[in-house]
């Protein structure tokens, strides 16, 4: 058999495999063995397998993961999310489509600290959805605009995706870091200016929620430092040079420890919550990323990612036109995966290409995560919703996605944007050091 | 006729490196003497693993051929460690054909799962720091990125601290102050963009990477023996000093563009100086030594072996 | 079944019960010496202008053993990354076939890795791989890295037996504490 064939032959059984429920990780390392063995021979290939997996685990750079994990989940168990929604809430929840606008500040706010966009999601189901609720929002749009608020937590500093596509391409995940702030921002502003145009078009659908004094505004408001404290901490700490990425993440979950201890929100139960969810998501996502590796030795020796750019290149249709069949590759893959398998199944095989069209490294990393991250919430299947859909039992998938629509359309207009004009995630990196 | 051979080459450093063009041109001159028989891919930065792992993967066949620093795993090859002391080494061109004809004696034992094909070295490294460093006393308290586990020994001994970082992240390390200095040889300086980060240079050819061009056994062995006699045709002093040497000029000549940058101290250092920086030095051969000893060596004849050597190419210093 | 031999293996499911949660506590106990040994060596370094001898090696060696012992706990719990697409849209008897399916292949990769993963610590012990700093022999810290993954295979081959005799006993996580970025 030719090492195409093989390599073709690869991937069916990777897809087979994923689809019987196979973990990801598992199934890619074991279709990469299997390949890798049937080309160079089993022992090198079992050999490769110790080799890998010791080097992965061991290897320092990598302590960026479970370090942001755990700051995140340290922080989620102190409640600085409900903070954070108060606060919004106190300020503008009384104005028409305010509770909405509120969801997607707080989100922001959480995410500036949180690497995931599913905790982020699962966190303001149980937050948010309750006072949208009360207020006589419907379920849908509630839901809809959790989903759509939670990707922010992968697109915003700090986030695990963007840590690991810059691991897997050897980019600066400073830099990467800040590329994500300026076109978080954005999807902030544009899910707001959502808000307000769904507002506009059903005046009554989003009534406004009750009027805060200021006395109380003021407190609310006072009680969001802790996050903010945090944030400029560990980002401005990593922007200005003084930790490196990996210190940065053991800096903040021990910051985030500090604050949750002195203000009282964190007690034996809560820290052991938050190591055991760290724990537990770092395994899963070291799992993906051996299995990835060993994939990728696979594709390496079969030459496949310098036949695909080759491919690629040759069809004729311009560098626009190949991202774009990229991009179209990543939404059919996120009817049905994970977005942090996505990026370590697809990067190795997509990063020559990007590189060899002459795209920017920094650029691309913002614009692939934005898309997978659209895949968490485009049906048939997205993490966020059904996080969303685990916690808030009473809504169907149907409601849910019927709420997101008009998120996935801002999304899809933000990509545009930042395609157009790169320097939207590339200002703020380029002014680094 | 022979039947053809296609061998994995694996080499961990970026593809722009020099050491890359040197072995595929090695790899062509292989192919030419075979009549075609043995063609090769080269494989550049860690495609088919890590660094660190190179020297397994030529022993367990995840590469036919690997580029491999000894100095990576400290305590592992205890011979080769001692070209990595400091202060012998006056040039890489000689330095390579000395340290090669030198290790062959000890290959076969202390790197017995693979077949060494060569050894070489790079053109000396020296400290290149944010702050001037000129007597052995000065490293007390610095935190230092060591090129290899022998420097590494020596900035303990002499009351410094470690930091450990590929030569990819070293800048970062150096601009964050989470190093305050670095043990590199000159033209790699300017390739890795430290120059922005350091902008003082000891001018003393303080040590050299000792660097190995292994090949896996069964590979070998299941070759014919007209195919074998190509490979060890191509695995000869000759064929280590024109590897090593685009490297050790391109190295060299680092020292002239950073001395034509503004901004960069380059110090020589008195003969005062120097002697106190191979006496400070003395703690570190006898623990090199200690470890020799324990494999069965005598170390003084292993290093009086290099010494001779190092003479005999003009590369001692 | 009669209710005596219903009896044992609850028994046994509460004594694995213990098992694994030891597990799981000594890798989050991990993640916390992680951080703690990443805040210290920032602090040392910033305040005080030194730095803890082989932190480095130490740090990464802690976060192989978290991960080995994590994945473990993960293992079990069924808290892998997994595509669902199927699996949410099959009968409950297809379900547990796939789940089945699934959870052997699991068993079976796990077992070849740790099999392959005991050759890499024997050699770092007959290669005499030390630390940077002090010279410390490393092959201890592998070696319990590695016991992290016997653990995973032993509570795997637990988990697949329970699925196929007992699947009442199985604690699945919940979507929101799934892995995820
Ligand atoms: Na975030
Ligand atoms: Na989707």
């Amino acid at each position: 058999m030719s090492t195409d064939a093989i390599a073709i032959l690869g991937f069916f059984a990777l897809f087979a495999l994923m689809l019987l429920r196979v973990p990801v990780g598992m199934a890619m390392g074991l279709v990469g063995v299997t390949g890798y063995a049937s080309i160079v021979g089993i022992g090198p290939a079992l050999k490769l397998v110790g080799q890998t997996s010791m080097r992965t685990v061991t290897d320092y750079t990598f302590g960026v993961i479970p370090m942001f994990m755990l700051m995140g989940a340290l922080v989620s168990v102190s409640g600085v999310s409900r903070e954070l929604f108060k606060a919004a809430n106190s300020m503008i929840g009384h104005l028409r489509g305010g509770l909405g606008v509120a969801t997607v500040l707080a989100c922001g706010g959480f995410a500036a600290i949180c690497g995931s966009s599913v905790a982020t999601a699962a966190t303001f189901s149980a937050v948010a959805y309750p006072e949208m609720r009360r207020f006589n929002y419907p379920q849908s749009f509630s839901t809809g605009v959790i989903a759509a608020g939670g990707t922010l937590g992968a697109i915003l500093p700090p986030s695990t995706v963007l840590a690991v596509y810059a691991i897997l391409t050897q980019q600066d995940i400073g830099k990467l870091f800040m590329a994500g702030i300026v076109p978080g921002i954005l999807a902030m502003t544009m899910y707001v200016l959502t808000i307000m145009v769904i507002v506009k078009v059903r005046p009554g659908w989003l009534p406004g929620g009750e009027v805060k004094p200021w006395s109380q505004r003021v407190a609310d408001l006072k009680n969001v430092w802790a996050p903010l404290v945090l944030f400029v901490f560990v980002i401005g700490g990593l922007y200005g040079g003084f930790f490196t990425p990996t210190e940065a993440g053991g800096v903040g979950a021990s910051g985030a420890f500090i604050l949750g201890v002195l203000r009282r929100k964190l007690d034996g139960p809560k820290i052991r919550e938050a190591l055991l969810s760290a724990t537990r998501t770092a395994a899963a996502v070291f799992t993906v990323l051996i299995g990835a590796l060993l994939f990728g030795y696979f594709l390496t020796i079969t030459q496949s990612p310098q036949k695909l750019t080759e491919f690629l290149t040759g069809l004729g249709i311009g560098r626009y036109g190949v991202l774009a069949l990229i991009m179209l590759m990543y939404l059919v893959l996120g009817c049905l995966m994970d977005a942090m398998a996505m990026i370590i199944l697809t990067v190795p095989i997509i990063y020559p290409v990007i590189v060899h069209l002459g795209f920017d490294p920094i650029w691309f990393g913002v614009i692939i995560v934005m898309t997978v991250e659209l895949g968490l919430i485009h049906p048939p299947v997205g993490m966020n919703v059904f996080v969303i859909k685990s916690v808030v039992k009473e809504v169907t998938f149907t409601t849910i996605f019927k709420g997101v629509l008009p998120f996935i359309l801002t999304d899809i207009l933000r990509l545009v944007i930042l395609i157009a004009f790169p320097i939207i995630a590339l200002w703020l990196p380029t002014r680094m050091g | 006729q022979d039947k053809p051979v296609q061998l994995k080459m694996s080499s961990w450093v970026p593809a722009q490196h020099p050491l890359n063009p040197s072995l595929q041109a090695w790899a062509d001159d292989i192919k030419k003497a075979s009549n075609g028989t043995i063609t090769a891919v080269l494989f550049p930065s860690e495609q088919l693993g890590k660094a660190f792992d190179h020297y397994d993967m030529a022993r367990d066949g995840i590469a036919d051929f690997a580029y491999i620093n000894p100095g990576y795993q400290p305590g592992r090859f205890p011979i080769m460690a001692g070209a990595s002391l400091p202060f012998l080494f006056a040039n890489g061109k000689g330095g390579t054909a000395a340290i090669d004809a030198w290790y062959r004696q000890y290959a076969a034992t202390e790197m017995k799962d693979v077949k060494v094909c060569f050894a070489f070295v790079h053109d000396p490294g020296t400290f290149h720091a944010r702050k001037k460093i000129l007597a052995p006393t000065d490293i007390k308290g610095m935190k230092i990125r060591p090129a290899t586990s022998t420097i590494g020994q020596m900035v303990t001994s002499l009351g410094g601290t470690n930091v450990q970082a590929s030569a990819p992240e070293s800048r970062d390390m150096l601009e964050r102050g989470v190093a305050d200095a670095i043990t590199f040889p000159w033209g790699s300086i300017g390739l890795f963009g430290i120059d922005k980060v350091v902008s003082y240079h000891m001018d003393a050819p303080l040590y050299v990477t000792p660097f190995v061009w292994a090949m896996n056994k069964g590979k070998y062995d299941s070759m014919s023996a007209a195919q074998k006699k190509v490979i060890d045709d191509h695995c000869t002093s000759e064929w280590a000093e024109k590897v090593a040497t685009p490297w050790a000029d391109f190295e060299y000549g680092g020292r002239a563009k950073i001395a034509a940058q503004s901004g960069h101290e380059i110090y020589k250092l008195t003969p005062e100086q120097l002697d106190a920086w191979r006496k400070s030095v003395a703690p570190v051969e006898a623990q090199w030594a200690e470890s020799v000893k324990k494999v069965g060596q005598d170390p003084k004849a292993v290093m009086d072996s290099l010494k001779a050597n190092l003479a005999k190419t003009s590369s001692a210093l | 079944m009669t209710a005596g031999s219903d009896h044992a293996p609850k028994k046994i499911g509460a004594a694995g019960d213990r098992f694994i949660n030891a597990i799981e506590w000594l890798a989050a106990l991990f993640v916390g010496i992680v951080a703690l040994n990443i805040f210290l060596a920032v602090v040392l370094r910033k305040f005080f202008d030194t730095s803890i001898p082989d932190s480095y090696d130490f740090g990464r060696m802690l976060l192989g053993i978290l991960i080995f012992w994590g994945i473990a706990a993960t293992s079990y719990r069924g808290g892998h990354i997994t595509v669902d697409l199927v699996w949410t849209a099959a009968s409950p008897r297809m379900k547990r076939w796939i789940d089945v399916f699934a959870t052997v292949v699991l068993l079976f990769v796990v077992t070849v890795q740790t099999a392959t993963l005991f050759d890499k610590v024997r050699g770092t012990y007959v290669d005499h791989v030390l630390t940077y700093d002090m010279n410390i022999p490393t092959w201890p810290f592998y070696a319990v890295a590695w016991l992290g993954d016997v653990s995973a295979v032993l509570l795997i081959a637990i988990r697949t037996w329970r699925l196929i005799f007992h699947p009442e006993l199985l604690h699945d996580e919940k979507p929101e504490m799934k892995a995820d970025e």
